[in-house]
């Protein structure tokens, strides 16, 4: 087998989904929180707090906190409006001014008493903005216009200002005004020359600070009859140390993901150990040939959540495979045609099947996407699901070009282990790797104590999906110690 | 100049105007509209480093739009007037654009309205294409301080056209609008002044090669343009006086009013709004360049360029550089001086007492040498401008 590094895809973090959806508690209520991106910094990001199960608010306050504990005081928060015609739900524009990782406290007031939590978000230059052609129009004729009165004024100026009141320009000062305007405008033609290399400048600054996730490597070797993945950051940013370390998010510093291009399938979801603070490595099962779009989503001290990106090309393949770690899974499902079913069962590993109850309504991009599932027994019994990870299910979707892959979890689109940094980091946190040991000494016993996934065998994400197209998804549950892929294709609009 | 000027026989028509002693309601308009976007860019300055955020609608930027406003409607109104329905008089102290007719400054006015008003929706778009930036300098910033420097070179030539018509009309008949023409050179100097902010708005800078550069290359042109232009016996150091008396007053007058920051990172805990830093001493090379503008009278310009040109450069450097030591140390950390107010996201440290970027860019001999070069320019073609305006008559 051998592995051939291919381009890195253009991408973001949750790979082209800068939305933050989230889905927990705030004390007594339960919320659902959408960040909308600015795509920009400094830039305004919109918030929505939609409070569930029918529960009312007095006020509902956001306020996001730079993760750097240098902050010396943070501004008062903002109290969010209630939108028109929907009394449960509120917005607000939240301020992020520094690129980086963000803690937004939000925080109820109501007739249950007061509830907060918070929800880490991230403040990227992910887009370069287009200026719309209507705009682009307007200022043109409007600069057209500016230009000719211009020298129209300079015209007149030379021409006539200076005459006695009431007396009219002879042929010389009418002469002299043309040449003054003709004058003015090589010099104006030449600011205007020098407007634009001043903006082309500042837009190709921009775009070169557009966010991109650290640079990475995906690489295949044979060892013995095996086959292993390695996994390397080679960012300098990163082996400088310049961005803070990992964090381990559900008991994992990586979750890899690989997806054979075009056809979607196989799907495999692994976690590598690390060998050195840049490599990690994991067993590689048994895929079939062909090119891989791998995946990496990592978390750093700092509540940075992103995914890495790279490909790799599989040649041939091993059929001996010892997963390097029990939460390691891959499913082929044979549908290699890339024919998208848009079918709402899928009939699991042991038997038991998954319901994707989406009803009949057709997914539509940018709004919420009814991605609630149920897992049943072959005989349309309830299975009562484990923890895979410390929680009920993992939902991966990937738009059928790959310039979309997000890992979901009931949470939403959030890092668990960005949310603890925030709730764990204390202002005096300034020393690296402390805020991480902390985590992980606590990660244990939170995952333990995580509470139960619902014995109904259902499990819902709150999403939207960012753009229109192919998608198909991943839901990974686990079940008498089995882990089970479930997978599913649907169209968005 | 003022000779110059005077050989100029007055016509009947100008005599008409002239009589009207006190100047005619757009004139105060343009003026208040040339004030109204000056104080307004100093508000948002101070609104930015105290509060932080800010929207369209804020009243630092109702005050800079309000210029816009009031300048393109009274001017529009006037335009249209003195087309249409104006005397005769009128008409004859107009220039012809585009069919239409009204004074030269008034078509000024007009278009920097209008390029305000476009640098509205550009700024918007700037701002979601590239962020919220916080830059005095980027391209919608400078459409729309051409905008409001039209404006006030509008007033300017409003302004002049007056005095230059009433000079023939007895002693002091001019005085008012030759005030009146110090006051608008006044708003210019803080128009270039607040421009250069980065560069020259802190003391902190002033043992910076770039420091008089900057001041070299922008302040010897108004000066010397004002006074060229003007009948008054200070005329450079009044419009310098204007320009620090408006900076006094934002000093002293922003700082009273109540305001928190609403953007993190929060370093510095601040109740009132930040006032801007403590103005340029420009009334002393201005004073300067009077007594000399006034000794080798005109005539002798190529030869006024480089004398004035130096004088400014020298007082100005003599007087920034040991003022500012004074108003970098704590000593100055009182209410008068307005010292060490900073914004809330500066992070407290020792360089609020020191001068900056000495390292990389020092006032060196070289450096005051080509800011001696570029005053000298800066003045030349300060006269010829000046000499331009002691003409205007409509």
């Amino acid at each position: 087998m051998a592995a051939v590094a291919a381009a890195t895809l253009a991408l973001s973090a949750h790979v082209g989904s800068p939305d933050t959806y989230y889905e927990g508690s705030a004390g007594p209520y339960r919320v659902r929180v959408i960040v909308r991106s600015a795509g920009v910094v400094p830039g305004l990001a919109q918030i929505t707090v939609r409070l569930l199960d029918g529960a009312r608010a007095r006020t509902v306050t956001v306020l996001p906190v730079y993760w750097d504990p240098r902050t010396a005081a943070p501004p008062p928060p903002d109290t969010a409006r209630v939108v028109s015609g929907d009394s449960s739900v509120y917005d607000a524009a939240l301020w992020l001014m520094t690129g980086g990782s963000y803690g937004v406290q939000v925080a109820i007031a109501g007739p249950l008493g007061t509830g907060a939590t918070i929800v880490p978000v991230l403040a990227l230059a992910t887009r370069r903005l287009e200026l719309q052609k209507p705009l682009a129009l307007g200022l043109a004729a409007f600069g057209a216009f500016l230009f000719i009165g211009a020298l129209t004024i300079i015209g007149a100026a030379v021409r006539e200002s200076v005459l006695p009141p009431g007396a009219e320009p002879d042929r010389r000062r009418v002469w002299s005004g043309r040449i003054a305007a003709g004058a003015g405008g090589v010099m104006l033609v030449g600011a205007v020359l020098g407007g634009r290399s001043w903006w082309n400048a500042v837009d190709q600054g921009f775009s070169r600070q557009l966010y991109r996730p650290l640079a990475s490597t995906a690489a295949v070797r044979r060892e013995g009859g095996r086959a292993v993945l390695r996994l390397s950051i080679v960012d300098s940013a990163w082996r400088q140390h310049w961005v803070a370390p990992l964090i381990p998010d559900h008991g994992h510093l990586v979750h890899v993901f690989m997806v054979r291009a075009g056809a979607l399938d196989p799907f495999a979801h692994l976690h590598p150990v690390f060998v050195d603070s840049s490599d990690f490595d994991a067993a590689l099962p048994p895929l079939p040939a062909g090119r891989y779009r791998v995946y990496a989503d990592i978390t750093r001290e700092s509540g940075f959540a992103e995914t890495l990106t790279d490909t790799l090309t599989l040649q041939g393949s091993t059929t001996q495979w010892h997963p390097t770690d029990p939460d390691d899974a891959w499913i082929e499902t044979g549908n290699g045609d890339r024919g998208m079913r848009n079918g709402d069962t899928a009939t699991l590993g042991d038997g038991s099947r998954m319901i994707w109850n989406r009803g009949s309504a057709p997914l539509v991009a940018g709004q919420d996407a009814p991605l609630a599932f149920t897992v049943v027994t072959r005989d349309g019994r309830p299975v009562t699901l484990e923890p895979y990870m410390g929680i009920s299910a993992h939902l991966m979707l990937s738009r059928d070009d790959g310039t979309v892959f997000v890992h979901l979890h009931p949470q939403g689109t959030i890092s668990w282990a960005a949310q603890q940094t925030f709730l764990l980091r204390g202002r005096a946190d300034t020393i690296r790797g402390v805020v991480g040991r902390r985590l992980t000494q606590a990660e244990a016993g939170m995952l333990s104590m995580a509470a139960p996934p619902p014995a109904s065998g259902e499990v819902s994400f709150p999403y939207a999906f960012p753009r229109a197209g192919h998608y198909r998804l991943w839901l990974q549950v686990k079940h008498s110690g089995k882990i089970l892929t479930g997978v599913f294709d649907t169209e968005v609009r | 100049m003022a000779d110059s000027a005077a050989a100029l026989v007055p016509t009947p028509l100008e005599r008409a105007r002239a009589d009207a002693l006190s100047p005619p309601w757009h004139v105060w308009a343009v003026l208040v509209a040339a004030t109204s976007a000056v104080v307004g860019v100093i508000w948002d300055i101070s609104w930015h480093r105290t509060i932080g955020r800010d929207t369209f609608w804020t009243p630092a930027h109702m005050a800079i739009y309000a210029s816009g406003i009031i300048a393109g409607v009274s001017c529009g109104w006037l335009v249209l007037r003195t087309t249409f329905a104006g005397e005769e008089s009128d008409r004859a102290t107009s220039v012809h654009f585009w069919g239409f007719r009204g004074p030269l400054g008034a078509w000024l006015c007009i278009w920097g309205a209008l390029a305000m008003i476009v640098s509205a929706p550009f700024d918007n778009w700037w701002h979601n294409a590239y962020g919220l930036d916080v830059k005095v300098l980027s391209p919608p910033h400078v459409i729309l301080a051409l905008g409001f420097t039209g404006i006030e070179l509008g007033a300017v030539l409003m302004v002049v056209a007056l005095q230059n018509r009433a000079m023939g009309e007895g002693p002091g008949r001019a005085k008012p609008y030759s005030l009146l023409l110090a006051y608008g050179f006044g708003i210019l100097l803080l128009n270039k002044a607040i421009m250069g902010f980065e560069q020259i708005g802190f003391p902190q800078n002033a043992h910076n090669g770039l420091y008089y550069e900057v001041c070299a290359a922008v302040f010897p042109f108004l000066l010397v343009a004002g006074a060229r232009a003007s009948t008054l016996r200070w005329p450079a150091t009044t419009a310098a006086a204007v320009y620090l008396g408006i900076s006094l007053i934002m000093l002293w007058v922003l700082p009273l009013f109540p305001a928190t920051p609403k953007l993190a990172p929060v370093y510095r805990p601040l109740t009132h709004m930040v006032p801007p830093p403590f103005p340029l001493l420009l009334v002393v090379p201005a004073l300067g360049m009077d007594l000399l503008m006034r000794r080798l009278g005109t005539g002798r310009d190529w030869l006024l360029a480089p004398l004035a040109g130096v004088t400014f450069l020298a007082i100005l450097f003599v007087t920034q550089w040991f003022a500012t030591e004074f108003l970098i140390s704590p000593a100055s950390e009182t209410f008068l001086f307005g010292a060490q107010r900073w914004n809330y996201n500066s992070y407290p440290g020792g360089w609020e007492h020191r001068f900056w970027r000495i390292d990389i860019d020092p006032a060196t001999p070289t450096k005051l040498a080509v800011a001696a070069v570029l005053a000298m320019v800066s003045t030349r073609v300060g006269l010829w401008f000046g000499n331009g305006l002691a003409r205007v008559r409509r």
